[in-house]
């Protein structure tokens, strides 16, 4: 068994896989191979690290080439799968585990190689737990987009090869409908000033923005506001099944501080809260807050920054 | 045995607790802010089978057993008691036609009552001193073809809502309870006057009003059971009421208990949770165990029922348990939230009040310390 | 008229599980079962599904003992009968060995139309399970799902996916995972539960699936499980006045070079 393969039908994350791909090189002595649908992003990857790119052409619907992507790696008998964990790359990644009759970890926080085993760090009981899982070779395991970041590049391109395939036939893909205007990547953001119920109005999240302003922050929110309220798009939404962040500063105004946000935004490097309700389960997961009312707080508080 | 319910009762119990977390939390405080009839609520209630709950399914009820009642009393108090109220209420006069009901009485007013069509209510209480005696009393006098009623029932709950009500009146003014006798009487039957709506001080939204009978000609048909058979009915329903009522008892201290102590966790004084206090765990703690016990005095006095033997005893006892200790849980469980929990835009005023009357009603037909008394001594 | 199998998971209810202060070990003793979130909204496409189509709903789960417990509350949320496999294998179960396990029952049980789960089950979020099964059984997957039409033998999907929503269509068998989008859960009537008992249930023992004990390893094995604590400053300024509040908090940030 040899060989560290990668996949992502995400450009910026099939690059972010070739960081911990790069770690597993160097305790296995394998080398990577990137599996990509794209063309374009083929050359990037041989220069990030990447020994060889396959290029499967054939089409983009990623979880029509799963089978492709299996044969690949059986046929090279493959001791480690990544994949990008979007949803299409989950898809991808369980059913090429299965044709391999291997064990998934699935939203590998962290991974590394103890006893000739993969060994995986991830989230439990809805964000309640976390745990450490171990599996044997040949494992697959997706990770999360930002949980890496991309490498520097790598000292020596690696080759770039075309290889063609097959999509699965069997599902037609009839209509696609992007999700409204994509605007900001807020998991890019280093701060962001979130955003709960204790705003009374959409016109009141204007104190916010100004807060979010001075600080270069982007803006974000709780479940509520987005799914509910639709003062902000879904895309800001921070939460068990919203998005994970892990910006330098998180200010979370006017929200409570529940654990199925928490869980979205626990890696921040420092939590700032803002609650009128001194028992508001934020306090204990914040560094600093305050205690009052946010309608007096912010605009006291973007006053004192901007000077 | 067992002191578990059964799977059946656990799965009816998450219903009652699914169906009032989707239907009854996001009214309970604007129903008690306006009082007003929780029509949309009912309706949800009769969908999902909890107003047919104890009539049989020949009627179209869920033949559920009445500790599975006792259960759905209970969850659905811990949101709104007053809708429990309703059931409550309505739930016992259905029992009454299924228990001494002709054929066609039960065929006539089951099958919607199951279905919620029809709702139903007992009118007992008079002004006087008990029914059938006094000034007021409400008085049926035999005529051909039927009876006349005249008089005053008063504090019918669930009045000007309920399709039929089973009402007690006395057939000889001179014998008065002795000649007690109960009656099927439809809704706005000539010459029944609903009075105003009772302002009560809780269980807002269950509707309580005076019922004046002036003149009012019901068919002999509209005889429950046998004449002067009124007051062992009523003795009997008020007894089963009350196990339904303590139900609700502990509903509402179950709530106020872990509304309190989830506060006591955060509310931080001394730079302590305040659930760290001896005198607030001592408080939790008792009000946490009385909920407990009376809840296993409710589930046996339900399977007592359920079983078809001697109840009243056992009924007596956790409504006296209650009378003591239940507002009990209110005050000590308001006295852990203080000064924050003393607001009305917080649940405890509210529930104090609910539980108020949950205490209040439906003793059984002699002062529960009087029957427990006698079966021992 | 579909004949539909939904794979449900018998799980412990997340919020009854405690953190021991002492180690940060789990505490389940308290936690009461439940079936998984999203697998309550996989039975209740089913039932959908059959009441618009025709067909039938039948359920399938592998779990512990504990699974049995499982069946009258399946039963009441729409499902006609239940196959359930009980076996200690399933403790440590991964998705591996759990997708080994439901294939093989699958094909012993089968065919289907359309065979239903959750996206991921609410203690372990695994997600791999429809994907696997697909893999194993040799059918299409159409995961995530957020809507879902039957006509005939022709099933539309529209998938929810971070950047757009997919209209993907298969003909004939199929695998699905949904997300819990795609319908609410009805509350079952007391009818419902109570008629629940008078529904069969069927017991598969693993012995006759035909598996081999490599089929039943885990590949993927939990080490160890800690309660996630949050270690934080836990700096609150609650003076009287916001402003000096504010001033405290600037002066921390700035401290932290954060502005």
């Amino acid at each position: 068994m040899a060989g560290i393969f990668i996949f992502s039908e995400d450009s910026a994350l099939a690059k972010q896989l070739l960081t911990p791909a790069l770690e597993l090189k160097a305790s296995l002595a394998q080398p990577i191979t990137a599996i990509t649908l794209s063309e374009s992003d083929a050359e990037e990857l041989a220069k990030l690290g990447a020994d060889k790119v396959v290029v499967l052409t054939g089409g983009t619907w990623a979880e029509g080439f799963a089978e492709a992507i299996y044969s690949q790696i059986s046929k090279a008998e493959g001791s480690i799968l990544l994949v990008g964990g979007t949803l299409r790359g989950k898809h991808v990644a369980a059913y090429v585990a299965a044709k391999l009759n291997a064990g998934m970890t699935t939203d590998a926080k962290a991974l590394k190689i103890a006893n000739g085993k993969l060994l995986a760090t991830r989230v439990l009981y809805a964000g309640l737990a976390v745990c450490e899982e171990e599996v044997a070779l040949p494992a697959v395991a997706t990770i999360r987009a930002r949980t890496f970041l991309a490498p520097a590049p790598a000292p020596a391109a690696g080759v770039v090869e075309t290889q063609s395939a097959e999509a699965d036939s069997r599902i037609t893909i009839s209509e696609v409908i992007p999700t409204g205007d994509k605007g900001v990547d807020i998991t890019a953001a280093t701060k962001l000033v979130a955003v709960g119920r204790g705003f009374r109005r959409k016109e009141d999240l204007k104190l916010a923005e100004d807060l979010a302003g001075v600080l270069k922050a982007e803006l974000a929110c709780t479940r509520g506001i987005a799914e509910d309220e639709h003062w902000l798009p879904i895309e800001r939404y921070i939460g068990i099944s919203g998005q994970t962040v892990k910006p330098e500063l998180y200010v979370a105004a006017g929200l409570s501080g529940q654990v199925q946000h928490m869980v979205g935004c626990r890696e921040s490097k420092v939590i700032v809260a803002i609650n009128t309700d001194e028992r508001a389960p934020i306090f204990e997961a914040a560094d600093y807050g305050i205690v009052g009312d946010m309608y007096e707080v912010l605009p006291l508080l973007t006053a004192a920054l901007r000077k | 045995m067992n002191f578990e319910l059964t799977e059946e009762q656990q799965l009816i119990g998450q219903s009652a607790r699914d169906f009032a977390k989707e239907y009854l939390e996001p009214i309970a405080v604007e129903l008690d802010h306006t009082g007003n009839f929780p029509k949309a609520a009912v309706k949800a209630l009769a969908a999902h089978d909890f107003l047919g709950l104890l009539l049989s399914g020949t009627f179209g009820g869920a033949e559920a057993g009445f500790v599975s009642y006792a259960e759905v009393v209970e969850t659905l108090s811990r949101f709104a008691p007053a809708v429990a109220s309703i059931v409550n209420n309505h739930t016992v006069a259905a029992y009454a036609i299924q228990q001494w009901g002709t054929d066609e009485q039960k065929k006539q007013y089951l099958p919607g009552m199951a279905k919620g069509e029809i709702l139903g209510a007992t009118a007992v209480y008079e002004h006087g001193p008990t029914p059938g005696v006094g000034a007021n009393a409400l008085v049926a006098l035999k005529q051909d073809g039927g009876y006349i009623l005249n008089g005053k029932k008063a504090f019918v709950r669930n009045a000007g809502e309920a399709g039929v009500y089973v009402v007690f009146a006395t057939t000889d003014p001179a014998l008065g309870a002795k000649a007690l006798t109960a009656f099927l009487v439809k809704a706005e039957t000539a010459g029944m006057k609903v009075g105003a709506k009772a302002e009560t001080m809780g269980l807002k939204g269950c509707p309580v009003a005076d019922i004046t009978f002036e003149n009012v000609v019901i068919p002999e048909s509209a005889l429950l059971g046998a004449a002067s058979e009124g007051t062992v009915i009523v003795t009997k329903l008020l007894s089963i009421a009350s196990v339904a009522e303590a139900a609700q008892t502990v509903g509402i201290g179950q709530a106020a208990v872990q509304h309190a102590a989830a506060y006591a966790k955060q509310r931080v004084q001394f730079g302590k949770p305040v659930a760290t206090l001896q005198a607030i765990q001592t408080l939790l703690a008792e009000v946490a165990s009385d909920c407990h016990l009376a809840r296993l005095g409710v589930r046996n006095a339900a399977l007592l029922i359920e079983e078809g033997k001697p109840f009243e005893v056992e009924a007596a006892m956790v409504k006296s348990f209650l009378v003591r200790l239940g507002s009990k849980m209110l005050i000590d469980t308001c006295q852990v939230e203080g000064g924050f929990g003393y607001s009305e835009f917080m649940p405890l005023p509210r529930m104090f009040r609910d539980i108020a009357g949950t205490n209040l009603l439906d003793a059984p037909g002699d002062f529960p310390e009087k029957l427990i008394a006698a079966s021992i001594a | 008229m579909p004949k539909c199998l939904v794979c449900y998971k018998w799980t412990l209810d997340e919020q009854d599980i405690k953190i021991k202060p002492e180690d940060l070990s789990l505490d389940s003793s308290r936690a009461k079962g439940k079936i998984s979130d999203f697998d309550r909204n996989a039975v209740e496409e089913a039932a959908l599904i059959v009441e618009k189509e025709g067909g039938a709903v039948e359920v399938l789960s592998y779990g512990t003992a504990a699974v049995k417990l499982s069946l009258k509350d399946v039963l009441s949320r729409g499902a006609e009968k239940a196959h359930w496999i009980a076996d200690p294998s399933a403790e440590n179960a991964d998705a591996a060995v759990t997708a080994n396990v439901l294939a093989a029952a699958i094909r012993k049980l089968g065919p289907y139309d359309l065979i239903l789960c959750g996206e991921g089950s609410s203690d372990l979020f695994n997600q791999q399970t429809a994907p696997r099964l697909a893999a194993l059984l040799g059918l299409p997957c159409l995961s995530f799902v957020q809507k879902l039409t039957v006509e005939g033998s022709t099933v539309t999907a529209t998938r929810k996916l971070e950047d757009c929503q997919e209209t993907a269509t298969v003909s004939g068998p199929v695998v699905i995972s949904v997300l819990s989008e795609i319908n609410k859960p009805r509350i079952p009537t007391l009818k419902q539960v109570l008629g629940a008992a008078k529904k069969p249930n069927e017991e598969i023992k693993i012995a006759d699936l035909g598996l081999k004990p490599e089929d039943l390893q885990p590949k993927a094995l939990r080490q160890s499980v800690k309660g996630f604590v949050m270690q934080r400053r836990n700096v609150v300024y609650k003076e009287s006045s916001a402003a000096e509040n504010v001033a405290k908090l600037t002066a921390s940030l700035a401290s932290e070079g954060l502005c």
